[in-house]
């Protein structure tokens, strides 16, 4: 009940969450109605516009775009799962024992993180992503996304730990006996749970959001139809330029839908573990 | 006599600061009989919490153990390495902190904070006998078994206090330290924390310190008396002889300024500030606010000496 309570007071929450599961669910769901074997190269007669035939028309190389968006979205929503997951999970990790430690694991952590915050990040996915040989599947792309995503988590992480660190319980959980690590995992994250679930949706906001940069310069997996590489191939083929408006709308459309989704979650998140935001009830 | 519980010997705690050392705690000796409470009493800054924190060995940089022993039956707490001392937190010396309202974690349940101890001293129970466990301990403080389920925020200051007492009793230690357990509380409150101490401290017969100011308190409650100056102690004894015949003037001074229910005059206070302990004054530390100063006072530090009353005073005037 307490739950309920909780979601009507946070509207902002509610739609972004039903956004979100939507487009999670889309993919899974539509894929009983639609043949994926659509979003192969040839499937179909090329640059057709919308019909009945293909509700969402097709592109240059006879992909049909219905089946790429309910194959891509859920590739793209993975993407962007993993690499926040990761790059969220190793911030947590750095953030809490440069926090927590100090002295020279704080040194080396936060020195890491920082020089890594300069150099800009595309830059370097670029790289990253242009060295690797063959085929990009997904889930390496997930990989070479959270490879740079972890720096921010790190330094929000380590900045509320160390405010917390000072905090008398602490203190009392040191005379306690308790060791360090078990301070972390028993006294610390209790406290920045609903902290780490908005940091979790922002981390998975901007993994998507690296992904498809990556992805519209080419770097993506070239054999998955993703949402950015339907943008990359889109572009490759001029689409704006000769009007083909059905092959790289609908991408951009889900592209927005699933910020929007992500910004309300975060929004009703922060509402829920700030209460500054609060409205004055 | 008995064997003490706790001795410590010339304690020397200094704070590292950019402008010098910083003699927080200078040379402190005294020892602590097995269920006895001495009380620990000086004004902020003479080095009370930083003795406390000492004990506990939890002393931050640029804090440091300078020399002397403090020695816990036969193990010196200053030699301990990390490991032991953190065994040794809690099962065998454990420390009430001051300001209850913070010293518990608001987002987890009581049962799991007293439990969080208990789990970090190896101590493995089953669901059901750390229930029991856990509503005993409970208990010992005047506490409902139905605590546990709740969260710091839904305890009054008192409960809070309360449930501290209960975590640092939680495994019999030998020497409970608590610094001004009751500074955040209402008197009456004060009162019943105060007596959940003493009993507490009866059954499991512990030794306390108690750590605080108010004299009046400690008149109630504790058996000796260390006065604190500057980091170093001014003068030791009994409870009794001290109110009786206080004999250094900084003890005179903190006596005559309680008040008297029979004497309706001005309250007195004791004039001036505690030295700065960075640049502290020559000779005698409390010379500069004694009112029976001599010349001998800037010239030669007094050294504590045991006099016929029972008392031990660090003062030229004996």
């Amino acid at each position: 009940m307490k739950t309920f309570s909780v979601l009507r007071q946070h509207p902002l929450l509610i739609i972004g969450l039903i956004l979100m599961a939507a487009l999670i669910l889309f993919g899974p769901i539509a894929s009983l109605l639609v043949d994926p074997d659509g979003a192969k190269v040839g499937s179909a007669m090329p640059e057709q516009p919308p019909s009945a035939e293909f509700p969402l028309g097709t592109d240059a190389v006879g992909r049909q775009l219905l089946p790429v968006i309910v194959v891509g979205t859920p590739l793209t929503l993975r993407i962007g799962l993993i690499a926040g997951a990761i790059g969220l999970g190793l911030g947590v990790i750095f953030g809490f024992l440069a926090g927590y430690f100090g002295g020279w694991v704080d040194t080396l952590i936060k020195g890491a993180a920082d020089v890594l915050l300069t150099v800009p990040g595309l830059l370097f996915l670029v790289v990253i992503a242009t060295t690797i040989k063959g085929a990009v599947s997904v889930n390496m792309m997930a990989f070479v996304v959270a490879s740079l995503a972890w720096m921010w988590p790190t330094r929000t992480i380590r900045a509320q730990v160390l405010t917390l660190r000072e905090r008398q319980f602490v203190m009392v959980a040191r005379l306690s006996g308790m060791s360090g690590l078990e301070i972390i995992w028993r006294e610390l994250i209790p406290n920045l749970l609903p902290y780490l679930a908005a940091s979790f949706v922002s981390a998975v906001g901007s993994a998507i959001l690296a992904t498809i940069g990556l992805e519209a310069l080419g770097l993506g997996p070239q054999n998955e139809p993703t949402l950015g590489m339907t943008i990359y191939w889109a572009l490759y083929y001029t689409s704006i330029l000769r009007g083909l408006w059905w092959w790289w709308g609908p991408p951009i459309a889900i592209i927005i839908l699933t910020f929007m989704g992500l910004f309300l979650i975060s929004l009703g998140l922060d509402q829920i573990a700030n209460p500054k935001l609060r409205r004055a009830a | 006599m008995s064997t003490p519980v706790l001795r410590v010997n010339d304690l020397r705690v200094y704070y590292h600061t950019a402008r010098g050392p910083v003699k927080a705690v200078d040379g402190v000796s005294f020892a602590l009989e097995p269920g006895t409470r001495l009380g620990l009493v000086g004004e902020s800054g003479s080095g009370k919490s930083t003795m406390a924190l000492a004990l506990m060995r939890m002393i931050k940089t640029p804090g440091r153990i300078e020399g002397g022993q403090m020695l816990l039956g036969d193990t010196d707490l200053a030699r301990l390495d990390e490991e032991a001392m953190r065994q040794v937190r809690l099962s065998q010396i454990s420390m009430i902190p001051q300001g209850a309202m913070n010293s518990l974690n608001p987002v987890v349940r009581i049962r799991q904070q007293i439990a969080d101890g208990l789990r970090a001293h190896g101590i493995k129970l089953t669901g059901k006998e750390l229930e029991v466990r856990i509503s005993q301990v409970l208990e010992w403080v005047d506490l409902e078994p139905a605590v546990a389920q709740m969260f710091p925020h839904e305890l009054s200051g008192g409960m809070k206090q309360r449930v501290c007492i209960a975590i640092a009793i939680s495994l019999r230690p030998k020497v409970i330290i608590a610094d001004e357990p009751t500074s955040a509380l209402d008197v009456v409150v004060q009162r019943q924390v105060m007596e959940t101490i003493k009993r507490v401290q009866e059954e499991l017969g512990a030794a306390v310190i108690l750590i605080g100011h108010d004299m009046g308190l400690m008149v109630q409650f504790v058996d000796r008396m260390v006065v604190m100056y500057a980091g170093k102690v001014a003068e030791m004894g009994t409870i009794r002889g001290m109110f009786t015949q206080p004999m250094h003037p900084y003890t005179q001074l903190l006596i005559s300024s309680l008040p008297q229910l029979e004497s309706k005059g001005e309250l007195q206070g004791i004039p001036g500030i505690a030295p700065s302990l960075l640049n502290p004054p020559t000779g005698c530390l409390f010379h500069p606010r004694c009112p029976k100063v001599m010349d001998i006072c800037n010239k030669k530090t007094p050294v504590l000496q045991q006099h016929d009353s029972g008392q031990a005073v660090a003062c030229h005037l004996y």
